[in-house]
């Protein structure tokens, strides 16, 4: 699948090889801080690059897909800490010593916005594929992104000053900005530990929730409140900077097909953006990240609502799942990029050179019962069958035998597929999205086939309370299909408990069993 | 036993929202949309597993559960749950709903598994529907388990900082 990605070195011009001879690579071997479908992302990159890969075998996944992408496995099943591997700083460290990695990814997740982590790879004389240890921590406490951002003039939804110490605070706040208000953790991201309140009644409650959570997830349970924007859009900037100090964006991304606040589905460019709107907010995008000196990839998120008007939310300071879309319409490997600016090279294009050919729209396909409210659904992947094609990507980290474990994420499998415009896109989306199989797991493909048909999905108007407020029903329920489902648990009745001859059968003990229903049950146990 | 079986000319699959779909016996490998009859195809393949073949498109399909006559059958990736009946079963299961009453409890059960992070609610209290209970943390989120009813709190099974199943009875409410 490697010719899935764009050609190394971007935009054309020189052929590859010179382009990857231009400068000395420093990066000799990397240690892979992460798994499943990023980890194997990564190293398709460093494998072109001819950069060697070590990958980290666990206890929970010996047997993943990510570790025959790498050169080198580092057998850690024997670990018993009650940490997972890629959570552990300590050992990590130790990992890309003893391996002699001298250059470390860490993916998305896990320790990917550590700024402690960033650093101790820094003390220890291993590259960290990523931005300062500065720039994380700036932008990974929220407060002080707020701040950062209120000081370089970047529109913000009006809030608190700094970090609230009790509900009542928070109440005071709320009541001066007005209801509904967001509640957000300090060192948030993803999600977790956020609260939208809508009355002053709810407020101790929800700050409560919003803390327990920040506290767990993050270690910090600090939050502060801003006014929340009603029915936004999630619009995000991609932007890549080097030591230089040299900043451009590679254009948006729009994620609003999100439910609480975890995005199902992608796309770039944005349909809600024009050209001199797309100006104003990169140009912001760009600022922002200049003010903490930024250098590797990274996501700038800002809301947009009806008017417009949009409003810094915070930036990302890693690769993004969602990467693909940008890829694709820019022809540029973000990895591939970050790899190149850790190394020290400066950016090789000016924001000029960035043009956006085309559209790109990216599924994120997961282990999740869409019936029953998106709850996850682990499981083994006993057969997965993704199509190919020239319009089709698809970035995964499992294959048929594969399980879905409940210790990390429900992600199958990204569906990433490209169109000449918008239209064409949803339209090899909706073929594309007929030829995914996969059996063991019920997953959220029956989600997609119901949006790429959806009116407001297909005329862009769309919001991040789409899911919530605008859907009744998660998928498409076709009358014909029930009915054969129904004629096919008939069938299987009849085979269990009729005698009926025209069924090609064993026969044992008076029940009838079909030999692929008994296959099925005796995988089951 | 077999000979009163073979006497049934009819077999129903009755869906969770109680649909109704009839099948004559011995079911026929064709399904009939208006005056046309369209051929129904169960195929197994090393490829694509088990599918159905119909109208020229091939339909993943899975058995999740079965059990007795009630079949949980993922189909093109959705799942339908059916009870299958004969005239006489179907009969008895009027009669039975009939003099049924209503409903008194509603029991929460989580709808994952998880972790119980935390207990908004005591035995006795009386809760609206929509308001929160317990919080269970599944695969890094944290998920409020709404109360679908009002009613009082019979009983809490749920307890802070313990694992579920799936389907475990977390709350009790007596309407």
């Amino acid at each position: 699948m490697e010719e899935d990605l764009p050609p190394l070195g971007g935009l054309g011009g020189k052929t590859q090889q010179e382009r990857i001879s231009m400068e000395v690579m420093k990066i000799k071997r990397i240690l892979i801080a992460n798994r499943g479908e990023i980890a194997v992302r990564i190293m398709k990159t460093a494998h072109l690059m001819k950069i060697e890969t070590v990958a980290v075998k666990t206890a929970v996944e010996p047997n993943a897909m990510y570790l025959a992408s790498a050169d080198e496995i580092y057998d850690n099943t024997d670990d018993s800490s009650e940490i997972p591997v890629f959570l552990d700083i300590e050992k990590l460290i130790g990992i890309a010593l003893k391996t002699n990695s001298n250059a470390i990814h860490p993916g998305y997740g896990f320790l990917a916005e550590n700024a402690y982590f960033a650093q101790k790879c820094l003390d220890n004389n291993l590259i960290f594929i990523g931005p300062s240890p500065d720039a994380i921590y700036k932008m990974g406490n929220k407060t002080i992104a707020r701040r950062i951002a209120l000081a370089n003039g970047i529109p913000m939804a009006t809030g608190s000053e700094g970090n609230i110490a009790n509900e009542e605070e928070a109440a005071t706040i709320a009541e001066k900005i007005g209801y509904p208000v967001i509640i957000k953790a300090a060192s948030g991201g993803g999600g977790r530990g956020m609260r939208i309140v809508r009355k002053a009644e709810e407020m101790e409650k929800m700050f409560i929730i919003a803390s327990k959570e920040a506290e767990k997830a993050f270690n910090d349970p600090s939050v502060f409140v801003e006014k929340y924007i009603e029915n936004p859009k999630h619009i995000e900037f991609q932007i890549l900077g080097d030591i230089k100090g040299n900043v451009i964006h590679l254009g948006e991304r729009e994620c609003s097909i999100q439910r609480k606040h975890q995005k199902l589905l992608e796309e770039a460019p944005s349909p809600a953006l024009d050209e001199k709107l797309r100006k104003r907010m990169g140009d912001m995008a760009v600022q922002i990240a200049r003010a903490v000196d930024y250098h590797s990839a990274g996501t700038v998120e800002f809301l947009l609502d009806s008017e417009k008007n949009f409003y810094f939310m915070e930036m990302n300071t890693r690769i993004q799942v969602e990467h693909p879309v940008t890829e694709i319409i820019t022809g540029l490997d973000l990895i591939e990029q970050q790899i190149r600016i850790a190394n020290g090279e400066e950016l090789k294009y000016k924001q000029s050179d960035i043009k956006l050919k085309g559209w790109a729209i990216e599924c994120r396909i997961n282990a999740e019962d869409v019936q029953a409210g998106f709850a996850p659904d682990p499981g083994k992947i006993e057969s997965l069958n993704m199509p190919s094609g020239p319009c089709i990507r698809i970035d995964t980290g499992v294959q048929s035998g594969s399980s879905i474990v409940a210790s990390y994420d429900s992600m199958i499998a990204k569906l990433i597929v490209k169109g000449k415009d918008r239209r064409d896109a949803i339209k090899n989306c909706k073929m594309a999205l007929d030829k995914v199989w996969i059996k063991g797991t019920k997953t959220t493909l029956p989600f997609f086939r119901m949006l790429v048909r959806h009116q407001k999905f297909q005329d862009g108007t769309f919001t991040t309370a789409f899911i919530e407020k605008d859907l009744e029903k998660y998928y498409l329920n076709s009358e014909y299909e029930e009915m054969l489902a129904a004629w096919l648990a008939t069938k299987l009745f009849i085979e269990e408990n009729l005698n009926d001859d025209s069924i090609n059968v064993n026969f044992e003990h008076g029940k009838v069993m079909s030999p692929w229903l008994l296959n099925k049950r005796i995988n089951q146990f | 036993m077999a000979n009163d079986k073979l006497q049934i000319k009819k077999l129903y699959a009755l869906s969770s929202e109680n649909k109704k779909f009839s099948f004559s016996l011995p079911l026929k490998q064709n399904i009939r949309i208006g005056k046309r009859d369209y051929e129904v195809k169960l195929k197994a393949d090393e490829k694509f597993g088990t599918y159905i073949l119909w109208k020229n498109r091939k339909f993943p399909v899975e058995i999740v559960r079965s059990s007795q006559n009630k079949y949980e059958i993922l189909f093109n990736d959705i799942s339908y749950t059916f009870s299958v009946e004969t005239p006489f079963s179907l009969q008895r299961k009027k009669v039975l709903n009939s003099k049924r009453g209503k409903v008194e409890q509603e029991n929460i059960k989580a709808p994952m598994p998880g972790k119980i992070i935390d207990v908004l609610v005591r035995e006795g209290a009386a809760v609206l529907r929509g308001e929160p209970v317990v919080i269970l943390e599944a695969m890094k989120m944290q998920n409020e388990i709404i109360s679908p009813v009002n009613g009082t709190i019979l009983r809490v099974l749920a307890k802070p900082n313990t694992n579920v199943m799936k389907d475990d009875l977390l709350v009790e409410i007596k309407l």
